[in-house]
């Protein structure tokens, strides 16, 4: 197995990080999801964010597509400032999402779906992009037509990164892709996002699954009730000891 | 079948009888049977007030006969069909007799003042008490079998066969309207010959039915080749059936108010007007997913605005032609839009349909208060709304008035239609499914959201000029919430996001009790069975849009296919998702 072989070697960051966030504190209502969260991902990077349920990592993402406005703190995309900036324009400057729970839209077939990720390059030739979406998915080909909703779970996911590719992320967030799938489906899920990075898109992986999440990221960071409480490459963070017995299962 | 399903499914139809009894009982008490005594159905032999009541137990003892489909068990055996309609029929006529005997013997009428002689008379099959309650018993046995009968019939035989009953009542209660039209083409004898008194002939009646039942059965059983032989044809040819189809109904469209005379002519502008507003809050709530119940709001600043920019005796005075009126009437209807769409944009669902409806009441409240008195007239409201000018035509009478109202729809449907089609209608079909996923796939929700706000309320506020011109006055009493909850009704009867279906919808909700003036004093509570009846039986709408109708579907699929599998029949029919 190729794609879960870790990787040692790590490109040098250019001048600045592509995606940067710094010190952000975000909130739902008054409860504190997010405090003080730094982080930085580079170009051609893959960066995990780790940690257990309520840790804020979905949060993180929802603050980087501007679902979420931070309260405090910045977020920065090439160097410029998006946290104020309205989610559909996140999109246009280039980051792409594949929520959690998949989320594709049920009812459109699952071409309609891709159509719509591209929605923000307007008027621009998809006929490569979707050419691409289903190379890497050919279950997406075969399923062309099918509504969306009546996919099983691993074809939803794979539509739902599918999607996000077609807006030609130059940075993908993907918030849990293994969540409810089995361990051979999580496996190719992983492969793929190991190859779409290989293709050159940046990403930036939401994990439970710290395991997986790990044998396929450069660097990580684990997240814990809304800070960052460590941070290392993958490697590093597997041999931990804190890490591998509160996130890798082990006694 | 075994036992224990065989007794439920009894119990069912001795339950549905009951409730048949109940629907009979209620809609006597309430006065509709003898309300529609006058109207015959078929003259001399069956009147509207009798088949009101006789058709509330036939259908029950009809759905008697067929177990849930989320029993999962599939037709019983034939006999238990019979029975089981019969069983239905028979409680429901008992019932009713019951009834009878209690009006009789206690002195009903003084509580319930629809209690009376005549009420019974009817319900009695217009026999003398013993022998009316008796005959019911008969009647009931009868409806049973028929019930029974029916649901037996293979569906290639039942359907027209339904078709034809229905279309016998249909043409029946449309005899004002034929009667006119028949009258307008010199066709006397043809009138005399299908109707009198108001109901069809019996000799009418079979016609009907049996040209409907012909063209029914031909559908069912030969229409699958002839579709097949259209769909093999050469392109061209296609084309040129379709071209044809299309010019005679234009043709159709054009001569029709010279057909249907002046007062048939003005309930079809009125229909125009709600087709327009239709198709307007179509935008809103079945294209965008905004469920606005404040509608009448762009209609009543569009006829207020007319007559303010055309009336010579408004504020302004200025005596505008409606032609030039018009555009800036549209002008204003797109910033209304903008005005009351953009504080209700964060508003999701529910808390949107709540705000809605309180703008729709604040608009009407603000027309008449004293603060607007000089612009609007309060209660008076605004006086001489002349019509329009072209060439020397009096658009004063609605036969005229028709052809700018037909315009503006057919230009408005080819707007939905083009738009539905469009990068905005994909915007607005993802939007409606997850506006935080639309958002994240770039899709501006703001402005989309503004977008469809300001086009529905273009829509609204065109069929508003349209009422004021029509009416040649505009009061504030014309623009109350019904307008909105009719608009939204008819959407929902028609098919969400279905433009044939705003159409239809428009015809039956606002035309048909234009027609049927004995129903106006029951027109609220036919509108909400209609509808309760609709969500139950069909809630993707008359003529539904294939998106729409995966939509509602598919929850039903799920749960049916989940039942297969497991063996467990599924206690609850499907939930729907409540609204857009």
């Amino acid at each position: 197995m190729t794609a879960t072989e870790p990787r040692v070697e790590q490109p040098a960051a250019p001048q600045g990080h592509l995606l940067e966030l710094e010190n952000v504190n975000a909130y739902y209502g008054n409860i504190r999801a997010l405090r003080g969260v730094s982080l930085y991902v580079d170009k051609g990077e893959v960066v995990t964010l780790i940690g257990s349920n309520g840790a804020g990592k979905s949060t993180t993402l929802r603050t980087i597509s501007g679902v979420l406005k931070p309260r405090t703190g910045q977020v920065r995309l090439d160097g410029l400032r998006i946290d104020a900036l309205p989610a559909h324009e996140i999109v246009k400057l280039g980051v792409a999402q594949a929520p959690e729970g998949r989320r594709i839209f049920s009812r459109m077939s699952v071409y309609e779906n891709l159509l719509m990720g591209a929605f923000s390059r307007r008027g621009e030739k998809l006929d490569d992009d979707i050419a691409r979406v289903f190379d890497l998915f050919p279950r997406l080909l075969e399923r062309r037509t099918q509504q969306a909703g009546t996919m099983s779970g691993g074809e939803q996911q794979m539509l739902a990164m599918g999607r996000a590719l077609m807006a030609r992320p130059s940075i993908l967030l993907l918030d849990e892709p293994s969540m409810g799938l089995s361990p051979i489906l999580t496996e190719q899920i992983f492969d793929i996002i190991t190859e779409i990075n290989g293709q050159g898109t940046t990403v930036l992986l939401v994990e439970q699954n710290a395991l997986m999440a790990l044998n396929v990221a450069h660097r990580g960071y684990v997240l814990q009730t809304g800070k960052i409480i460590l941070t290392d490459t993958a490697a590093n963070l597997a041999a931990n000891e804190q890490v591998r017995q509160a996130y890798l299962g082990e006694i | 079948m075994n036992d224990t399903m065989l007794g439920r499914f009894y119990r069912r139809a001795a339950g549905l009888g009951l409730l048949g009894t109940l629907g009979a009982v209620y809609v006597a008490l309430i006065g509709i049977v003898e309300r529609f005594e006058p109207r015959n159905i078929v003259t001399g032999y069956l009147t509207l007030g009798l088949l009101t009541a006789a058709l509330v137990v036939f259908v029950t003892a009809y759905r008697a006969t067929e177990p849930p489909h989320s029993w999962g068990i599939g037709p019983p055996p034939r006999q238990h069909v019979l029975g089981a309609g019969v069983l239905a029929a028979v409680i429901g006529a008992a019932g009713v007799a019951l009834f009878l005997v209690l009006n009789r013997a206690l002195p009903l009428d003084a509580v319930l003042v629809n209690a009376n002689d005549r009420m019974s008379e009817i319900l009695g099959l217009g026999l003398e008490f013993p022998a009316g309650a008796l005959a019911l018993l008969g009647a009931g046995l009868a409806f049973g079998v028929a019930a029974g009968g029916l649901r037996l019939l293979a569906p290639r035989f039942r359907g027209p066969l339904i078709a034809a009953v229905v279309a016998v009542m249909l043409v029946s209660l449309m005899e004002p309207f034929m009667r006119v039209v028949l009258l307008q083409l010199g066709q006397n004898a043809i009138s005399g010959f299908f109707y009198q008194s108001g109901g069809l002939t019996v000799p009418g009646a079979i016609i009907v039915a049996g040209a409907v039942l012909a063209i029914g059965l031909a559908n069912s059983l030969r229409g699958e080749a002839v579709r097949e032989r259209v769909a093999e044809m050469p392109a061209d040819q296609r084309r040129g059936i379709q071209i044809a189809l299309f010019v005679v109904g234009i043709v159709f469209l054009l001569v029709l108010p010279q057909l249907i005379g002046s007062f048939l002519s003005e309930v079809v502008g009125t229909v125009g007007l709600y087709i327009l507003m239709g198709l307007g809050l179509n935008i809103v709530v079945g294209y965008a997913g905004l469920l606005d119940l404040g509608y009448v709001a762009f209609f009543a600043i569009g006829a207020y605005a007319t007559a303010i920019l055309t009336s010579p005796v408004s504020v302004l005075g200025w005596g505008l032609s409606f032609w030039v009126a018009i555009p800036i009437v549209m002008l204003i209807a797109a910033l209304s839009g903008l005005i009351i769409g953009a504080p209700v944009l964060r508003l999701r669902g529910d808390y949107l349909a709540i705000v809605t409806l309180g703008i729709g009441e604040i608009v009407r409240i603000l027309l008449l208060s004293d603060a607007l008195r000089p612009w609007t007239g309060g209660a008076q409201g605004i006086l001489q709304v002349p019509p329009p000018e072209f060439a020397d035509i009096d658009f004063f009478q609605p036969q005229n008035l028709y052809y700018p109202i037909l315009a503006f729809v057919v230009l408005g449907a080819f707007v939905a239609i083009s738009l539905a089609n469009s990068r905005v209608g994909r915007a607005w079909n993802a939007m409606r499914e997850d506006e935080d996923v639309a958002a994240a796939t770039g899709i501006n929700i703001t402005n989309y959201k503004l977008l469809a706000f300001s086009l529905g309320a273009v829509f609204g506020c065109i069929a508003g000029a349209f009422l004021a011109v029509k009416l040649g006055s505009i009061f504030p009493h014309n623009l109350n919430l019904l307008v909105s909850i009719t608009v939204l009704s008819l959407i929902i009867l028609g098919g969400m996001g279905s433009i044939p279906g705003v159409i239809v919808g428009a015809f039956v909700l606002v035309g048909l009790p234009e027609l049927l003036r004995e129903f106006a004093e029951y027109r609220l509570l036919i509108y909400g069975a209609v509808l309760i009846v609709m969500m139950l039986w069909r809630p993707e709408g008359l003529i539904p849009s294939a998106q729409r109708k995966r939509e509602l579907r598919e929850h039903e699929d799920d749960e049916d296919q989940w039942a297969h599998q497991t063996g467990v029949p599924t206690a609850m029919p499907a939930v729907e998702r409540p609204g857009p």
